[in-house]
């Protein structure tokens, strides 16, 4: 019989061409992973032999990631770029893809009809759109197209023992092991498993009349019969995944991952994170989840029992952390690492075939004459219209997903950035970006400039990485405690990393930077802030790396092409036999077990009438406790919450809705308002719990207490509110707030100041800087530095004076010692210090010794958010001695010195007062440093306060600040003898400049306070502006 | 052969052996060294020749201080002759060599001079600002080399130059170990240096120094305001005297002065400034109550300026209240200033309400147009008998058990 060709495979193949072919243009850059495998294939088109890659984490191996895709994506790019690969790579995925469903689905189904109903299907199935438009997952999406042309191949080899189809079988699994190596591991068992069990079914059916006369008995006798090709074929994949990845296995071996568990939303209780159930549930499954009683109806059918329960389990695993199932059959481990959403995956395109086949009968089968005879024609129609604009409606709410909730920032252009860094030497240091999102991938592809940071969080290397449960630092805002926590270190101690540069194009990170003595350096072309550290020594030219033995090497750059070119000669034929039918080709074995499409069971398809009601019931229900959740004005804690929530949002409108119309307010005047509002709070804080109390009630006012936690770059602030509510109409309604109506006495004003600027290189000159454009390092002294405990922490106090006629950036680096000058802990001073000093400025200094976050107690990494946190560096000694050094560099930026402190009132336990802001700029974060000193005038402690509010020119802003606890502070060494300034001992170079200094000269301006430790302070003031103008 | 011939044999024998053992050990047997010129001249060809007696070709080892390498030598007539590489014979210095041979030992040295026309000088000047008065100093470091980058001979002549203000300087200086060098001490006065050298006819490019002022001394401070009167509004601004250092240089700009100022609660407050030719403003808020400042500034730990008293008059004479009839609004103003002007904006009204001498609530406000009004919430405020404390000012008025309703 001549074959006539699928007209549905062909229109399934040229719409996907034509519909995904254009859509990735607009999708694919955006996706999570798509720009990291760019980075990778960049990777392999520069150096394909060698998996050492200096360009993440200080280095790292991509023997870390099965190779195929991404050698693909390489050598395309050599003849139209990495993005012309990328895009390539794509398309052949979508067509491997459609033509895999049909092969699966005609082996499943035995009906070319219905095969080609589920690939026409395919082209808009949500899971698919999401995997490739959302999430990017292009070697999940070629491991799992290429499985599902194995899986034919596989069939024919395990019913007819035909040595042809092993070897065509084995190949396409080889192909599958390079491209993902987590796809072929479980598809072993969920799809692959089952496929021997049908197998068998198959077999026994053969020797008796119907599938109802399979027996039990027959089945395991037809086991022991098909036993040993089935373990030739397993032994046979069995070593080809281990042997085609053994680079991969070996480095993997050898490097454990050994990490904190990062969260993933696929592992999230559905019904608590409702988010994750819509991405890794709802929108996977889409349509399907109407048909769930059919699919399982048919896939318990005794044919296909065995996919019944890999489907059922797939099912299952795939609803993450909503039962506690999933965790106990995959183990705490795997839990862990593994990402959930795959199985949902893997069981939505199990469902295609039977997905496909419903569809074939209900559009010109035995379902069809089913409803028109139960029901009528014109509800056929109905019900055909119905589901024809879901399955429409999922495919396009799944492709706008990320239009609408875009998972990235929007589009950096890149070639400022990669223009910086080549300009200068300034790719001699490491780099660090911040709220790049995955774009940080591309940057890193165009890039030689080698970034301490990374996209692929298994292959990190670094402790202060693999302790935090956080994919990047790069957006360590959100990633709460952990990820400010670990950001934190790396800004504190950048010489450890030669961290030089950072790229910030989030400003919710520039209070963090400038206190952690970064400075601006310029906003680049594209709006990217260029922060930098001075004193950071660049990187060495020759670095640290792992090597492996040449032959992994050869294997990894090899084994990957071959398979394809192997399995591309050994399906080739069939492949062209098919397409251009140059001969009639005898039908496959599994085309003789058709189903019959004559008897629709009326009770399934009463059932799925019953599912389809019950599943718009739950829809329905939760779209209006959705509304009552969000119905801002039914109650006081709904008014107030969606304040909350806008004003964190920047909504003002919004949040003037909710404004007491009465209250003779004129949105312009609250626009202003808010608008003419700066500092921590106001510009830098995520609103991240709210707390409402009610203190009085009555039926048209209430008043609340309303508590709001807020996530600073800097620390936590909580922050507590009375507010009061009226009814009316019906509807509640916020009083608004006393307006601060302070004036200013100076419409106009100047003000003189000294400006300065550093030529740096003198002429244009790729060669080192000439010694004579080196500037000094202006001369500090250390006025006085001890080593103190308190609290059962150590630190290193003292107090720092610029001595030089220059501005300085001062670095001050402490290390610890015990007894036999053993070295316990090296830190750099963070907030305690003011960074940036004027001439004959002076700063107290306070460095704590902070650990590496959690290194020991891995399980108890709290889960709310505290940026402030501090993990005190285990010791294993009692440190007796210190050292100290102190680096000068001369700084032009961030010199405003503009806060005066107007007014003071001591009280019992704190003090309060004015800070007063007499310049030119608005101060964003003042910050407050409090020294504390004993009755007899000892500097013992310092501390620092920063005001939430900012404070606008010639303003006042008031302060409360309660004094530190009754804790002792006990003073461990106080002798100065190695405190260095610049490399040189701090008291001959101090000599030489101020030989004959007035010791304790502030002694007689500290401020009295009564305390029981302390008997004065001392406050001085650091202030970060946030827009220099 | 006779006895004495063959002593006179023997002592010539011992004798030439002695004097080769100087600086060679030569087995006379196999090879001997035929080069006798010990002293070469940078750049020139250097070829070392040795009489053999077999046809073994053995490999020279030279050193020198740039690094070592291995000649291999052209034999011909019985005469090994070794061609010294060019990197080799190119820099100054002394080549240790050693004829690696299987049983004898053959070593030995010789020295390459530099040539004697300077070429280049390679000067240095550091640190690049130094500190007037005459402690602090810079250091010029010249290098004058031939054209093969050798440095010149020890003793070579300098010049080094040095212009400040009108005065130009010159002064010869020699090269030792290598290199010349001249510490430079600062002049009295601040500006900027210029700093060259010369050897023979060759000059050096121009350097520069900044001689920075040295610390400040004592200085005097002033207070310039507005008026004279505490309405927490008015700013008043301290500003020095100039500040010079000890040697009359003004102080260098940007120089970090600071206010210190106590109140008459022994508060002390703080301002900053910093200097412009030697003079530095710090601007403060006017308080807005009657107060006595005193003020002195500093440059810590290095000099101090005189203390000025500063006095503030009372602004507000007093201010009225009015309440309401259930005592729940009250009305406060019109605040007048010095001239029975309303009160500007921003001066701070507080109301705190104690109930059984305990604070409840503090409530600040700024006056609008010289009033502010308090309304009490009776769902805050239930009908109670409350105490009710007002201050601004400086001015605290206090109402006794009053009945809210």
């Amino acid at each position: 019989m001549k074959e006539t060709s699928n007209k549905y495979l062909i229109v399934a193949l040229l719409l996907a061409i034509a519909f995904h072919g254009s859509a990735i243009f607009f999708t694919l850059e955006t996706t999570y992973d798509a720009l990291i495998h760019l980075f990778f294939a960049e990777h392999y088109s520069t150096s394909w032999f060698e998996p050492w890659n200096f360009k993440w984490y200080t280095g790292f191996t991509v023997m870390s990631y099965p190779p195929l895709v991404h050698q693909s994506i390489a050598a395309l790019s050599l003849i139209g770029g990495l993005k012309f690969g990328l895009f390539t790579v794509a398309i052949i995925a979508v067509i491997l893809f459609i033509t895999g469903v049909y092969r699966f689905s005609l082996l499943m189904t035995a009906n070319r009809t219905v095969a080609g109903y589920a690939a026409l299907l395919a082209v808009f199935s949500s899971s698919f759109l999401e995997t490739l438009h959302i999430f990017g997952q292009l070697p999940s999406i070629i491991g799992i197209s290429v499985l599902l042309h194995a899986l034919p191949e596989i069939y024919l080899w395990l019913k007819t023992g035909t040595y042809k189809y092993l070897l065509t079988s084995l190949s396409l699994i080889a192909v599958t092991v390079t491209s993902h190596h987590v796809t072929p591991i479980f598809g072993m068992i969920f799809f692959i498993f089952p496929l021997i069990g049908m197998v068998i079914l198959d077999v026994s059916r053969e020797q008796v009349n119907s599938y109802k006369e399979v027996t039990f008995k027959l089945f395991i006798k037809n086991f022991g019969k098909q036993f040993k090709r089935n373990m030739t074929f397993g032994l046979l994949s069995l070593a080809l995944i281990i042997g085609c990845l053994l680079p991969y296995w070996i480095n993997s071996k050898n490097n454990p991952i050994t990490q904190v568990p990062i969260p993933h939303g696929s592992r999230d209780n559905f019904l608590e994170i409702t988010s994750s159930g819509l991405v890794f549930f709802f929108i996977p499954w889409g349509i399907l989840l109407l048909l769930l009683p059919y699919i399982f109806y048919r896939y318990f059918s005794k044919r296909y029992l065995f996919f019944g329960l890999s489907i059922a389990m797939l099912t299952l695993l795939g609803t993450g952390g909503t039962t506690p199932i999933p965790k106990l059959i995959l183990g705490e481990n795997a839990f862990n690492i593994l990402t959930l959403d795959r199985f949902t995956l893997w069981a939505s395109i199990m469902s295609l075939p039977l997905f496909g086949e419903f569809v074939y009968r209900f559009v010109e089968g035995d379902l069809k004459q089913l409803i028109q005879k139960k029901f009528g024609a014109v509800y056929h129609r109905i019900f055909a219209g119905f589901l024809a604009s879901l399955f429409l409606f999922m495919a396009i709410f799944t492709m706008s997903l990320g239009y609408f909730r875009p998972s990235q920032p929007q589009k950096i252009k890149m070639l400022p950035i990669v223009n910086f860094l080549n300009q200068d030497q300034h790719d001699q240091w490491r780099f660090l970006t911040l709220g790049f999102g995955d774009q940080m991938a591309w940057l890193s592809a165009q890039t030689n400039a080698m970034s301490v940071d990374g996209n692929y969080h298994s292959a990190r290397r670094l402790p202060e990485l693999t302790t935090r449960p956080i994919e990047r630092l790069e957006n360590s805002k959100f990633k709460g405690v952990a990820g400010i926590g670990s950001l934190q270190q790396f800004l504190t101690t950048p010489e450890k990393y030669h961290l030089k540069y950072i790229f910030s194009n989030d400003k919710f990170y520039d209070p963090i930077l400038y206190f952690c003595g970064w400075q601006r350096l310029q906003p680049l072309e594209n709006g990217v802030m260029v922060w930098e550290k001075l004193n950071v020594p660049p990187l060495s030219s020759i670095l640290p790396k792992d090597d492996v033995a040449t032959w992994l090497k050869i294997m990894w750059g090899i084994i990957p092409f071959l398979t394809v070119i192997i399995a591309f000669i050994l399906n080739i034929q069939s492949i062209f036999v098919i397409s251009l039918k140059t001969k009639i080709k005898e039908a496959p074995a599994y085309l003789q077990f058709k189903t019959s499409y004559k008897q629709f069971s009326s009770g399934l398809l009463k059932f799925t009438h019953i599912w389809t009601v019950f599943l718009m019931l739950i829809l329905g229900y939760s779209l209006y406790l959705f509304y009552l959740k969000n119905d801002s004005q039914r109650t006081p804690e709904n008014a107030i919450t969606a304040y909350y929530d806008a004003i964190d949002f920047k909504q003002f409108e919004k949040s003037y809705q909710l404004i007491n119309p009465k209250a003779n307010l004129p949105i312009s005047q609250f626009m202003l308002q808010m608008s003419v509002t700066d500092g921590i709070l106001s510009s830098y804080a995520k609103l991240d719990a709210i707390e409402t109390k009610v203190i009085t009630k009555t039926d048209s006012l209430t008043t609340l207490k309303v508590t709001t936690d807020w996530i600073t770059p800097l620390e936590k602030i909580k922050r507590t509110d009375f507010k009061t509510l009226l009814k009316i109409k019906g509807k509640w309604f916020i009083e608004p707030e006393t307006v601060d109506l302070d004036t200013p006495p100076d419409q106009l004003y100047s003000k003189n100041e000294t400006r300065y600027f550093n030529q740096g290189r003198r002429r244009i000159t790729t060669e080192q800087t000439y010694h004579e454009d080196i500037l000094k390092q202006p001369v500090l002294e250390i006025l006085s530095a001890k080593l103190v405990k308190r609290d059962n922490r150590y630190s290193i106090i003292g107090e720092i004076q610029n001595i030089d006629n220059v501005p300085a950036d001062i670095v001050l680096k402490g290390t610890l010692y015990n007894d036999a000058n053993k070295i316990l802990a090296t830190y750099n001073a963070k907030y305690h210090v003011k960074h940036k000093l004027m001439p004959k400025e002076i700063s107290a200094f306070k460095i704590n010794f902070e650990g590496i976050a959690w290194s020991k107690t891995q399980d108890s990494i709290p889960k709310t958010f505290n940026p402030d946190e501090f993990t005190p560096v285990e010791l294993e000694e009692q440190p007796t001695k210190f050292n100290l050094q102190a680096a000068g560099n001369v700084s032009n930026t961030d010199l405003y010195k503009d806060a005066v402190l107007s007014d003071l009132n001591i009280n019992l336990n704190s003090i309060s007062g004015t800070v007063f802001n007499s310049g030119l700029q608005e101060i964003t974060v003042p910050q407050l440093l409090i020294t504390y000193y004993t009755s007899d005038k000892n500097l013992i402690w310092v501390d620092h306060l920063f005001l939430k509010d900012g404070i606008r020119q010639e303003r006042k802003q008031n302060f409360e600040y309660a004094f530190i606890d009754d804790k002792k502070v006990e003073i461990i060494n106080a002798n100065m003898e190695d405190c260095y300034v610049n490399g040189l001992p701090n008291d001959e170079i101090a000599n030489k400049i101020i030989s004959d200094r007035i010791v304790n000269h502030r002694n007689a301006e500290l401020q009295k306070i009564e305390h029981t430790q302390y008997g004065f302070i001392n406050i001085e003031m650091n202030n970060f502006i946030g827009n220099p103008k | 052969m006779s006895l004495s011939r063959k002593f006179l044999m023997l002592l010539i024998y011992v004798l030439s052996v002695t004097f080769c053992a100087q600086n060679i050990k030569i087995n006379a047997q196999n090879f001997t060294l035929l080069t006798s010129e010990k002293v070469f001249e940078a750049g020139s060809e250097i070829v070392l020749s040795f009489a053999t007696s077999t046809n073994l070709k053995p490999q020279l080892y030279c050193s020198n201080s740039y690094g070592n390498t291995l000649v291999t030598p052209d034999l011909k007539n019985k005469t090994l002759t070794y061609s010294i590489p060019e990197f080799i014979t190119k820099k100054r210095g002394i080549v240790f060599w050693k004829l690696i041979t299987e049983k004898e030992e053959i070593s030995g040295n010789f020295e390459i001079t530099p040539l004697t026309k300077t070429n280049t000088l390679e000067t240095y000047l550091g640190p690049p600002s130094i500190e007037a008065g005459g402690t602090d100093f810079t250091m010029l470091v010249v290098i004058p080399s031939d054209s093969l980058d050798n440095p010149l001979p020890e003793n070579t002549e300098i010049i080094a130059k040095h212009q400040f203000l009108s005065d130009e300087i010159q002064e010869k200086i020699i090269t030792e170990n290598l290199l010349a060098f001249k510490n430079i001490f600062s002049p009295k006065k601040d500006g900027r240096m210029i700093i060259s050298s010369s050897s023979s006819t060759l000059n050096s490019k121009e350097f520069d120094v900044n001689i920075m002022p040295a610390i400040a001394t004592n200085f005097e401070i002033f207070v310039n305001r507005n008026h004279e009167y505490a309405d927490g509004n008015q700013i008043s601004t301290f500003s020095t005297s100039i500040i010079k250092d000890k040697n009359n240089n003004i102080i260098s700009d940007g120089s970090f002065v600071y206010f210190y100022i106590t109140n008459s609660k022994n508060a002390v407050l703080k301002t900053s400034g910093t200097t412009i030719n030697g003079v530095a403003k710090a601007k403060i808020i006017h308080p807005d109550h009657e107060d006595t400042w005193q003020v002195k500034a500093y440059f810590l730990g290095i000099s101090e300026s005189n203390v000025i008293t500063v006095n503030y008059k009372k602004a507000v004479q007093d201010f009225s209240i009015a309440f309401s009839k259930d005592n729940r609004t009250l009305k406060i103003g019109p605040i007048k200033s010095f001239m029975n002007q309303r009160i500007p904006d921003g001066l701070q009204v507080k109301l705190t309400i104690y109930k059984d001498k305990k604070i409840i609530k503090t409530i600040v406000k700024d006056p609008n147009n010289g009033f502010v009004n308090f309304s009490l919430d009776k769902n805050i405020y239930p009908n109670d008998v409350y105490d009710l404390e007002i201050s601004t000012a400086g001015i605290v008025k206090t109402f006794k058990a009053k009945k809210l309703w």
